[in-house]
């Protein structure tokens, strides 16, 4: 041992004396009487491997073998052994004198028997102070989506995921307790089976246009949703902290199936659906189109030509240039509309792009164990098209999870190869940057799909008159080829090794290695905008691979004095990640035959490598006394390469306790109170997310021209250097409790949380006579607050089986502290009009826009009230809200909304009769503001791009002013009408029922005749209704989900399926 | 009770703990340093680095925030020469600028004044440090000229378009940057005069092969010459002016449309050019390009002569398979990066011409002197009717022959509306377009985020009537 101590240096001598100490420990040994027996299902009299058994008051435990076996030394004047597993109910059994005690358990949906899975250990949920928010695996079955993280939703209070985009494959925006952060991001910290996951992969893939970018994909649908045990997500900061410097945004963890001893049970899962739009936007046809169109044109000239007359043919009005032509001259190709002559063109272009897609998914999986070796292997294989043509997603992954026992050691391998392949189309973004919904939106429907030939027809590019060009959404969504792929090795192994009664060891070795690739071409059929006929076409090939590997080393300890009971857990940790990029981009393809770049010119490239690393020591210390009292204390110290070389080291601790009422003389024996936990927390967490490399200088390639067209190199620095920087930091306290009335028939759930963030990570405004315009710094406080429920009910009326559980959750977020000076951050989102302020006292990027009051309806209410300079009636009237009689964009303009909801709130439902199951799931959001950015294209009354049918009741004169709300047509807009403004914000509150599905079980009888032990059959509908006043695709949409100063845009994006399915559940 | 170190098996578990730890326990472990950007600590270090350094430099004035692009804004649409008649599009950002209408807040301003400050610090970072290396005497004094050059025009555009501003001469924190006050005007043109003058003997006469195209002592006595026109300093501009004219360096090129050619780039009429190359990276979008029709003044049309060949430079044409037209003196076809690679003309011979004439008349007014030759040296190059004495016969209406001159020669350079706040002209020649002028927009309004970001009215305020 000392040769070993010797041989190790530097930090890790603390870890080697820690060690020491815990080996030493467990040389001691107290007398017991030991205890044996069999653990079974009641009901099927199955053995069950893996079960836990306790000594009640103290933490001796043991868990059963393969044969549902066990044995225990039972420490003097015990009495009670306490059986638990998960899904079933726990059993306490009255020793006696016997030394044989066998155990029959009841399975159970009751969520305070279950254990819990808390970092780095299990827990059971009576014993558990912290919040944490459980999904098993039966609440995941039955819905068509393609990552777990969409089976979340609405299942835990507290926990908001949003589909801000329903392209297949597609990331969703996950928030744990709201958003603390403005820079470093606000996911959560995913581990599955102990791997902490690197949160850069998420933005391997890239974009193909960086002021409208792609929403990501989802890196986490590598995951085969059949696969999942259980989720936990950890969700305030003393559960947190054991994940330090990355828990600050919550942690979840995710655990797949492992083998059981007994019989191989061989199961298929299987759906096949279609999804089809939600939703399609009401818009003008052809004809209504080109009426607005001519009359825009015709306004437009007569502002300009007062004494003119909207019969003026086109001679005339172009005539002077002052008269504004060619934006006020009628364009040929609407006069037949205009004459209302039948049959013209007058395409549906949303039905153009959308398509009813196919889904199907299927799992077989073979599970089982014998003799110490227990095995979980499965195959997966899904196909999802996208509702949009040409987009879609398919994964084939496969699972080995293998436990070996042998004495006192135990091993294990869990390795899940995943290949993924993403269809991409450009589904977010308007017409600027090839959005093809957007596109779909605005392009006029006076245009055909196809020309006559069969060629793809772009009249709207280049259509003159005036007129901005838009192209063929269809065109775009087909031609262009955009492949993503994803190859991922997540795996680990590990050993553990009981060193001593209650003292063990666990070594886990982790990789997760992703690879990326993503080809991209862009044919020359298509034509580019504002340049008419083929366009040389354009590739991109980009290859991303990320390395990241964990070495962890734990020992846990448990022991009991008497009724004081012991566990502690003390653990060394490294990770290292690192990530190559590689990215070439090439033109002047001779054709479109040959794609790849090696057809083409190469025009650029780039290499890139970067590499993080985290070296962590943990500790934690759980206490009780009889099961009443607990107490828990954890720390994690966190150093970085990210940190600042002033900063490398942090120290995460937390404490928490909890009180089990219920198990109190005065309570115990209540008849309706059957359990009840008050408990408390407070601990501190941390954001690593912070650049790689954000506390140095870096320099970029700042290129110059000289000579003969001669590129030379240029080098300037991109940033200043902080050697400060270092992690945010969340304080949060937590005040809970868990309930169960009426023998478990009633549960209740209430948390209050409190959480501070400071040293908040900004790219704090410097002076721009600086050189620079931002400084990253550690600067800045945001707090959450907020309160969560979760109500469940449990009953039985004779066959009638039902469960229900409602959660609600409201969180209020507000900044505290922003800058040296605390001047509001102020950042635009898809155009520069579009404003989001960030200030002291109000939550994190809210609007700042102009507020609109309708439109002026005569040049009387013109004159009686401010107005920009060339504001005319039919014009919008923003509100002057500094009172300065004068309308001004910069001063007048008023925070106007946050994406935040007042609250969130889910409902999940099932009920079962006679071998029939129907289930609900319901998710709500009440109180969001959406800044539907598109509507500055299809509801401007510009004539330009088709518009909203809303349009039809605009300000035409004012012996006609329309509803007073939509402003007058004008090709050459007047008033600033465009501005953003609350014409601009919509209510995104919804109600969305999220799954409906009914299921029937074959009865027994039935299933043996077939040789099956289980057969269900079952029909599913996802996302089937919504219920909102958005007029857009989608209410949970976001353009830049991880930008915190700017949430809640909708420039254009990919609609939310609606899918219909049916399935079978099979064993054998 | 057993040792329980005793057992074999744990003894072969221990290898893999200490193995594995041992490897995390490297001390190095967590200081893993930037691999594929280079790192501002290690640079400035040697010949080669300050080379790259004041090729960045160039980069900055090239960025669309300057000569790339909204300086067209800035300078042209802002006069009489071309307008901006596009209010939807960005809610009128560049129309309002056109219409004397914009707000504190438009990001125009904001991002032109970034950066020009991005590229004084730039120069400073290069002239800071360069000192304190030792290499070659020679390449090092071009390297403090080119900085000084590209810190002067920065500078002298800075204090055209606002005024009093910041005067930054050593780089320094974002920490001192709070510490900045608007410097006064005077100051400003004191450190442009002397960065001039210490480029003009910095800097070599000519260039070859890939150095063609770096800032030269003429460039930087053509420059000078500007500046004291526009602080009406004319006795000191007489000479450094005079300078460049005998230089014999440059000439006229015989047709006045050649000089813009992007087939004849780097000719003997450039003093100095802001260099582009298309195909994606060094390129920029069209100049004036506009598919709403016509976007140049009338006004400007009408006032060439008959058979000025410059007319055509200003009359807009088709670009090839594109919806756009361009104004002929900023004329190229797309590249397949859809892009553009016109060289802007910054200072030219014709214009050092005209600003010699103009420092003749004010310092020496002759009615048939050397002024009038260098006109009419301009004029008759485009077949414009040669001025004769008896037109010009007095000093005021010889002055204003040349402010017209200057339009007509220098139409899209980026002068005219310099030229006429430095003449006094402006609201007089904006009224003639249609617009009125209100006296204090004369200077841009300083961007609302520095006024926010100081958020002090009385080292940093705004400019009156913002």
């Amino acid at each position: 041992m000392l040769t070993l101590l010797r041989t190790h240096r530097g930090r890790s001598v603390a870890w080697c004396i820690l060690t020491t100490t815990l080996l030493l420990l467990s040389h001691i040994g107290f007398a017991q009487t030991p205890l044996t027996g069999t653990v079974s299902d009641a009901a099927t009299g199955e053995t069950l491997a893996g079960a836990t058994l306790q000594i009640k008051g103290t933490t001796t435990g043991a868990t059963t073998d393969g044969q549902g076996q066990y044995r225990i030394n039972v420490p003097a004047g015990s009495t009670t052994l306490v059986v638990s597993f998960i899904g079933y109910q726990p059993l306490e059994i009255a020793i006696g004198n016997r030394s044989v005690v066998d155990a029959k358990l009841t399975s159970s949906d009751n969520a305070l028997s279950e254990v819990v899975v808390v970092g780095y250990g299990v827990q059971n949920r009576r014993d558990v102070t912290t919040a944490i928010g459980s999904v098993r695996a039966k609440d995941l079955a039955n819905q068509p989506v393609s990552s777990f993280d969409q089976a979340i939703a609405a299942k835990i209070a507290g926990v908001q995921v949003l589909q801000t985009s329903g392209a297949p494959g597609a990331a969703l925006s996950v928030r744990v307790r709201g958003t603390g952060s403005i820079s470093a991001g606000n996911d959560p910290l995913y581990v599955i089976d102990g791997i902490p996951l690197s949160r850069d992969t998420k933005f391997a893939t890239g974009s193909t246009n960086t002021q409208f970018p792609d929403n990501p994909i989802n890196v986490l649908s590598t995951i085969n949703t059949d696969d999942i045990e259980s989720i936990e997500v950890l969700k305030d900061a003393s559960a947190a902290a054991i994940y330090g410097s990355r828990g600050s945004n919550g942690v979840v963890l995710l655990t797949t199936k492992r083998g059981k001893e007994g019989k191989t049970i061989i199961s298929y899962d299987s759906y096949v659906g279609v999804q089809q739009v939600t939703k399609k936007l009401d818009l003008l046809n052809a004809y209504e189109y080109a009426t607005l169109n001519a009359e825009g044109r015709n306004n437009a000239y007569l502002d300009r030509n007062p004494t003119g007359k909207i019969t003026d043919p086109t001679s005339v009005r172009s005539s002077n240039p002052a008269w504004g032509s060619p934006s006020t001259v009628i364009p040929p190709q609407i006069v037949p509309y205009l004459n209302n002559t039948p049959g013209l063109t007058n395409t549906d272009w949303q039905d153009a792009i959308f398509r009813s897609a196919p889904i199907q998914n299927h799992t077989l999986s073979v599970s089982g164990g014998k003799d110490n070796v227990r095995f979980y292997v499965s195959g997966n294989y899904l196909d999802q098209r996208g509702v949009v043509i040409n987009s879609g997603f398919k994964r084939y992954s496969a699972r080995a999870n293998l436990d070996i026992k042998s004495g006192r050691l135990s091993v294990g391998v869990n390795l899940n190869p995943t290949y993924a392949q993403h269809d991409l189309i450009k589904g977010e973004g308007p017409y600027l940057g090839e959005g093809v919904v957007g596109l779909a939106l605005q392009i006029p429907p006076i245009w055909p799909v196809n020309n006559p030939d069969g060629s793809f027809n772009f009249d709207g590019n280049g259509w003159g008159y005036g007129t901005t060009s838009i192209l063929n959404p269809v065109a775009i969504a087909t031609q262009v080829s955009d492949k993503l792929s994803q190859l991922r090795l997540l795996s680990n192994v590990y050993a553990q090794y009981e060193i001593a009664k209650g003292l063990t060891y666990r070594l886990n070795v982790g990789v997760d290695v992703n690879s990326f690739q993503r080809d991209y071409f862009r044919p020359s059929t298509l034509e580019i905008r504002d340049a008419k006929g083929p366009s040389v076409p354009t590739a991109f090939s980009r290859a991303q691979q990320f390395v990241n590997w964990l070495v962890e080393n734990t020992v846990n300890y448990n022991r009991s004095f008497g009724r004081h009971n012991f566990s502690a857990l003390a653990g060394f940790t490294s990770q290292k990640d690192r990530r190559r990029a590689n990215e070439l981009t090439a033109t002047n393809f001779p054709n479109d035959l040959v794609q790849t770049l090696n057809a083409g010119q190469v025009t650029s490239g780039s290499s890139d490598l970067q590499e993080w690393s985290l070296l962590s020591y943990l500790g934690r210390v759980q206490y009780d006394y009889d099961g009443k009292y607990l107490l828990s204390a954890a720390v994690r110290a966190d150093g970085s390469s990210r940190f600042g070389a002033n900063n490398r080291y942090g120290y995460f601790p937390s404490v928490s306790a909890g009180w089990n009422v219920s198990q109190e003389s005065f309570l115990k024996s209540s008849t309706w109170l059957s359990d009840l936990k008050i408990r408390a927390s407070y601990g501190s967490t941390g954001n690593f997310q912070i650049p790689n490399y954000g506390s140095v200088s870096l320099l970029n390639y700042q290129n110059y021209v000289l000579g003969a067209e001669t590129v030379v190199s240029g080098l300037a620095p991109g940033n200043s250097a902080n050697p400060n920087l270092r992690w945010e930091k969340t304080a949060m306290f937590d005040v809970g409790f868990d309930a169960s009335f009426f023998r478990n028939r009633l549960t209740l759930t209430m948390d209050y949380y409190n959480a501070n963030t400071s040293d908040l990570l900004l790219n704090v405004p410097v002076p721009r006579s600086s050189g620079f315009s931002t400084e990253l710094q550690n600067i800045g406080k945001v707090n959450n607050q907020g309160i969560e429920l979760t109500l469940g009910t449990r009953q039985q009326f004779g066959k009638l089986g039902w469960t229900a559980s409602a959660n609600i959750a409201g969180n209020r977020n507000t900044v505290r502290a922003l800058g040296p000076t605390g001047d509001p951050i102020i950042v635009s989102g898809g155009v520069a009009g579009a404003q989001f302020i960030t200030r002291i006292g109000e939550p994190i990027g809210q609007y700042w826009t102009m507020q609109y009051d309708g439109v002026f309806k005569s040049q009387a209410e013109v004159d009686a009230y401010p107005h920009t300079a060339t504001t005319k009636p039919g014009d919008f009237r923003f509100i002057d809200t500094n009172g300065d009689k004068k309308i001004d964009f910069s001063s007048d303009r008023t925070t106007t909304g946050s994406y935040f909801p007042k609250f969130t709130f889910g409902f999940n439902t099932s009920f079962t009769f006679a071998g029939f199951d129907l289930a609900a799931t319901v998710q709500g959001s009440q109180g969001s503001k959406i800044l539907n950015l598109i509507r500055r294209y299809i509801y401007n009354e510009e004539g330009n791009g088709n518009q909203f049918r809303g349009a039809l009741d605009r300000w035409q004169s004012e012996a006609n002013p329309g509803d007073g709300l939509h402003n007058r047509a004008n090709r050459l807009q007047t008033g600033s009408n465009g501005e953003i403004s609350t014409w601009h914000i919509e209510d995104g509150s919804y109600v969305r029922i999220r799954t409906l599905t009914l299921g029937y079980s074959l009865p027994t009888p039935l299933l043996s005749t077939l040789h099956l032990s289980r057969a269900r059959l079952y029909v599913s509908a996802q996302n089937p209704f919504t219920f909102t006043k958005y007029s857009g695709f989608n209410p949970e949409v976001s353009s830049r989900p991880d930008s915190a100063l700017s949430p809640g845009e909708d420039y254009g994006t990919y609609p939310l399926p609606r899918t219909t399915s049916v399935g079978v559940n099979l064993s054998f | 009770m057993k040792n329980t170190y005793t057992s074999p098996l744990l003894r072969l578990l221990m290898v893999p703990i200490w193995v594995l730890g041992g490897v995390a326990c490297q001390s190095n472990f967590l200081d893993l340093t930037p691999q594929s950007q280079p790192n501002a600590a290690n640079f400035y270090r040697t010949a080669n680095d300050f080379g790259n350094a004041v090729n960045g430099a160039y980069d900055a004035i090239q960025t669309s925030n300057q000569y790339g692009g909204d300086f067209n804004t800035l300078i042209e649409a802002r006069a009489d020469n071309f307008f901006d008649n596009d209010p939807s599009s960005n809610a009128g950002l560049r129309y309002n600028i056109d219409r004397f209408i914009e707000p504190t807040t438009n990001s125009v301003l904001r991002d032109t004044w970034g950066s020009l400050y991005t590229g004084i610090n730039r120069t400073n970072l290069i002239l800071d440090k360069i000192d304190a290396i030792e290499f070659d005497a020679t390449l090092k004094a071009r390297y403090k000229g080119e900085a000084q050059f590209v810190r002067a025009l920065s500078y002298f555009n800075l204090v055209r378009l606002w005024g009093s501003v910041p005067l930054v001469l050593t780089a320094g924190t974002t920490a001192d940057a709070r510490t900045y006050v608007r410097n006064s005007v005077a100051d400003i043109y004191a450190a442009i005069e002397k960065d001039l003058l210490a480029a003009s003997t910095n800097l070599p006469a000519t260039y070859t092969g890939t150095n063609v195209g770096r800032a030269t002592s003429g460039a930087a006595k053509a420059l000078l010459g500007k500046v004291y026109l526009t602080e009406k300093k004319f006795t000191e501009a007489l000479p450094v002016l005079r300078d460049v004219v005998n230089s014999g360096t440059y000439k006229l090129l015989a047709n006045p449309v050649d000089p813009f050619l992007v087939t004849n780039k780097n000719n003997a009429e450039i003093v100095f050019a802001v260099k582009f190359k298309k195909g994606g990276l060094e390129g920029h979008g069209l100049w004036y390009g506009t598919n709403i029709g016509n976007n140049i003044e009338p006004s400007l049309q009408a006032a060439y002569p008959a058979g000025d060949k410059r007319l055509a430079l200003v009359q807009q044409i088709p670009v090839p398979s594109n919806v756009n037209v361009v104004p002929r003196k900023f004329y190229d076809e797309f590249s397949s990066a859809n892009d553009v690679g016109n060289d802007f003309p910054v200072l030219r011979y014709a214009d050092v011409l005209l600003m010699y004439a103009e420092a003749l008349n004010e310092t020496t007014y002759s009615a048939a002197g050397e002024a009038l030759t260098s006109l009419n040296a301009v004029r008759t190059r485009a077949a414009a009717p040669a001025y004769t004495a008896a037109q010009l016969s007095a000093q005021a209406t010889f002055r204003t022959a040349i402010i017209n001159e200057r339009r007509l020669e220098l139409a899209l350079e980026n002068d005219r509306w310099f030229d006429l706040v430095r003449t006094g002209t402006a609201v007089d020649a904006l009224k003639v377009v249609g617009i009125t002028v209100p006296p204090n927009r004369l200077v841009y309004p300083i961007p609302q985020s520095e006024i926010d970001t100081y958020n002090n009215p009385t080292t940093f305020p705004q400019n009156p009537g913002y």
